[in-house]
């Protein structure tokens, strides 16, 4: 089994998701990122889009809108403006950013 | 037939009766929305302490921070917000954040201190204005149930008002959660932001960063505020509540109290009438027997 790391999904209101993972992969505003354990230290940007979290009791996909994510000793957090976990699989998380987007440009 | 002193009594009775079961409702509604506002507060808190926790990081990374909005200017114009609720019937709840609020008012301008006033809460709008402040922005009917889109929308203005160097600072006057039992009113400096103390052992930590840490903290601050600003309009919508439920139970109490002693009152009179009656009766008999 590979090596976990904790990750903690956390929005103003809320933390969605919290949980041991294998492996994340999110878009920031630089590009999509993957993360393995280990991962050296990072604070990037998070764009509109699926993030995935391959954990040892399956998979989590959810949909977001802004933020930041932080790598630090191994331990992964995702400050989101919005999230929502997504039912289905990525196209499901990748329809709930979007449409998180349009909320999100609704309101101002 | 009831003489004009009974009927009053049992008038009152009925109307005390009629405030008791009003009273009595708010009570039980706020009673069932503290749980619910209590557990936002605490939903909320881990998204605040992890922002602090990523500044700090950011700080200990590049050796010191510098944004505008870190800046400690001299404060020729203080920027105050008051936030209160919309309706009343909260005991002292509205009276000692008021109150908190404007003896600092009252101290910058002593000190020579211009003050621009902000208010959430038609309570604050009216008892200042009644005292003829002038007040800047007000936001009304957002304490009941706090979105983070008011949060966000009250902190954006703010910001604007301290960038474009309206006011010099931010303070906050809110009442801050303790327990169901204690809700204290608290200043709170919003602007500029006091950067978290760094951490004792913290040693620097090669950060990739993506995009630059100017970039970034220019994204984190404003998020910050607006978080920060969510989360005081969540602990003063709990303290609203909390504060309504115990003033709407001492109301209850009081009515009861009232009832009881209103329903005693009756009975005397009652049993003073029929003595009255009896002695008449009986005084009728004898003289009849009499005569």
């Amino acid at each position: 089994m590979a090596k976990t790391f904790r990750v903690d999904v956390v929005t103003p209101e809320s933390v969605i998701w919290s949980g041991e993972a294998e492996m994340v992969s999110a878009r920031t505003t630089e590009g999509d990122i993957g993360i393995l354990a280990d991962h050296e230290p990072t604070m990037a940007a998070l764009a509109t889009g699926a993030v995935k979290i391959l954990g040892p009791e399956g998979t989590v996909t959810a949909g977001i809108h802004g933020g930041f994510l932080q790598i630090y000793r191994n331990q992964v957090t995702l400050l989101t403006d919005r999230a929502e976990i997504a039912e289905g699989d990525l196209e499901e998380a990748r329809r709930l950013a979007a449409a998180l987007r349009e909320a999100a440009a609704e309101e101002t | 037939m009831a003489s004009a002193e009974l009927r009053q009594i049992r008038r009152r009775i009925r109307s005390v009766e009629s405030t008791m079961k009003i009273t009595r409702a708010m009570e039980l509604i706020a009673t069932a929305r503290i749980g619910k506002a209590q557990a936002r507060v605490a939903a909320s808190k881990p998204y605040t302490a992890k922002m602090t926790e990523v500044i700090r990081n950011i700080a200990a990374a590049s050796g010191g921070l510098t944004h505008p909005l870190f800046e400690v200017r001299d404060l020729a114009t203080v920027g105050v917000l008051v936030v209160t609720s919309d309706r009343g019937l909260a005991g002292a709840y509205n009276g000692s954040v008021i109150r908190l609020a404007e003896h600092h008012v009252v101290e910058h301008r002593e000190a020579g201190r211009a003050v621009r006033l902000y208010v959430v809460g038609k309570k604050a709008l009216t008892y200042f204005r009644y005292r003829r402040y002038q007040i800047e922005h007000s936001w009304l009917g957002v304490t009941d149930t706090p979105t983070y889109a008011d949060g966000r929308g009250i902190a954006n203005v703010l910001l604007d008002e301290y960038m474009e160097g309206r006011v010099d600072g931010v303070e906050v006057y809110t009442t801050r959660y303790v327990s169901a039992l204690t809700q204290v009113p608290e200043r709170y400096r919003l602007l500029p932001i006091t950067p978290p103390e760094a951490e004792e052992e913290a040693t620097p930590v090669g950060y990739t960063f993506e995009p630059s840490p100017e970039e970034i903290l220019d994204r984190l601050l404003p998020r910050y505020l607006e978080g920060s600003m969510f989360g005081m309009l969540l602990e003063a919508s709990a303290s609203e509540h909390a504060a309504r439920r115990r003033a709407m139970k001492a109301a209850t109490e009081n009515a009861e109290e009232l009832t009881r002693i209103l329903t005693r009152e009756a009975n005397q009179a009652r049993q003073a009438e029929i003595t009255t009656e009896i002695s008449e009766i009986v005084g009728g008999a004898e003289a009849l027997a009499r005569g």
